[in-house]
C-alpha cells in the first residue's frame, strides 16, 4: 500500500518534471509519442529483412477496398496533371492559344476528341463523386456496409454518366 | 484497505468527472495511473485510455488540420460549378488556390501513408512542398499573363 503511494507520487513528480506541456492532471507520458514509437517499429522491421505476407495480392478484392484506392489513384493522377500544367506554364514557350492551335491542326476526328475527352474528366469526376463520399462518411452517414456498396455503385454509375455527358458538350 | 486507498486518492484527484461514469471515457491521469498497475474487475467495462489531445494545448494542430483539409474540399467543390456558371479573374485564382491547396495536403497524406522513416519522410515533404509552390506559381502566373483557367478549359472544350 505504501509502494502504491510512493509510485503514484512519484510518478506525479516525474510528470511535472518530464513534459512542461503535458504538466498538470491531465495526461500519462509513457516515455514515448507515437511518431517515436512508429519509428523504433520501422527501424527494427526494414532492418530485420522479415518476409512480408502476401495481401493484397490474396485476399479478395471488395468494391469499397477498389474504390478507396482508386480514389487515392484518380488524386494523384489530377494532381500530377495539374503540377504539369503549371510547370509548363512557366517552361514552356509560346501562349495557351498556340498549342491550342497545334492541336487544331491535327485534324483529330470527332470520334478521338470526345475520347480524350471522357478521358480527362473520367478521374475528376470520380474523385469529385468519390470525395463527396468521402465528406458524408466524414459526417457519420452511409457507414454501414450495405450503404458502403449501394452508394459505392450510385457513385460509379454518375462517374460514367456526368463524365459522358460533360465530354459531349 | 487497497481498494479504499485508491477511491478516497481518486475522489481527490482534481478532474475527477469522469470517474463515476460507467462508459469508458477519457480518463484524468491518476485514474489511468492505476489502471495500467492494477486491472481491477470492479471498473466494470473501464480501460486504460491514453487521454484524447484535446487536453493539451499543443497538439490541437492534427485535428485543425483535417477539418482544414475537408473545409477546401468542400470549398473546392463549390468552386466547380461556379467557375462555370461565373467565369472571371477571381473565380482563376481561387481555384489555383484551392486546387494546389488540395493537392498538397493529399499527396501529404500519400506520403505519410508509404514514406517511412524521418530522413524519407522529410525529404518527401520538401520535394512535395516544392512541387505545390512550383504549380501554384505557375497557376498564377498563367493566370495572369495567359487566359486564365476559366477560360483556358472553355477553349480546350470548344475544339
Amino acid at each position: 500500500m505504501a509502494a502504491l503511494l510512493l509510485r503514484h507520487a512519484g510518478r506525479h513528480c516525474l510528470r511535472s518534471h518530464l513534459s512542461p506541456r503535458l504538466f498538470i492532471r491531465n495526461a500519462v507520458p509513457l516515455g514515448t509519442t507515437a511518431k517515436e514509437e512508429m519509428e523504433r517499429f520501422w527501424n527494427k522491421n526494414t532492418g530485420s529483412n522479415r518476409p512480408v505476407s502476401p495481401h493484397v495480392t490474396i485476399y479478395s478484392w471488395s468494391l469499397p477496398m477498389v474504390m478507396s484506392i482508386c480514389h487515392r489513384g484518380t488524386g494523384m493522377a489530377l494532381s500530377g496533371g495539374v503540377s504539369l500544367f503549371g510547370v509548363s506554364a512557366l517552361l514552356l514557350p509560346g501562349n495557351f492559344e498556340s498549342y491550342l492551335e497545334f492541336v487544331k491542326s491535327l485534324c483529330l476526328g470527332p470520334a478521338v476528341i470526345y475520347t480524350a475527352k471522357f478521358a480527362l474528366v473520367f478521374p475528376l469526376m470520380y474523385h469529385t463523386w468519390n470525395g463527396i463520399r468521402h465528406l458524408m462518411w466524414d459526417l457519420g452517414k452511409g457507414l454501414r456496409t450495405a450503404q458502403l456498396y449501394q452508394s459505392g455503385v450510385a457513385i460509379l454509375v454518375l462517374t460514367v454518366l456526368s463524365s459522358a455527358a460533360l465530354a459531349a458538350m | 484497505m487497497a481498494a479504499i486507498l485508491r477511491l478516497s486518492v481518486l475522489r481527490g484527484a482534481q478532474g475527477s468527472r469522469g470517474l463515476f461514469l460507467q462508459t469508458p471515457v477519457v480518463k484524468p491521469a491518476h485514474v489511468s495511473a492505476f489502471l495500467q498497475d492494477r486491472l481491477s474487475p470492479g471498473w466494470c467495462g473501464a480501460q486504460h485510455i491514453h487521454l484524447s489531445p484535446s487536453c493539451h494545448a499543443g497538439s490541437k494542430a492534427a485535428s485543425v488540420h483535417w477539418t482544414s483539409e475537408r473545409a477546401v474540399s468542400v470549398l473546392l467543390l463549390g468552386l466547380l460549378p461556379a467557375a462555370y456558371l461565373n467565369p472571371c479573374s477571381a473565380m482563376d485564382y481561387s481555384l489555383a488556390a484551392a486546387l494546389t491547396l488540395h493537392s498538397h495536403w493529399g499527396l501529404g497524406q500519400v506520403v505519410t501513408d508509404y514514406v517511412h522513416g524521418a530522413v524519407p519522410q522529410k525529404a518527401a515533404k520538401a520535394g512535395l512542398l516544392a512541387l505545390s509552390a512550383l504549380t501554384f506559381a505557375g497557376l498564377c502566373y498563367f493566370n495572369y499573363h495567359d487566359v486564365g483557367i476559366c477560360k483556358a478549359v472553355a477553349m480546350l472544350w470548344k475544339l
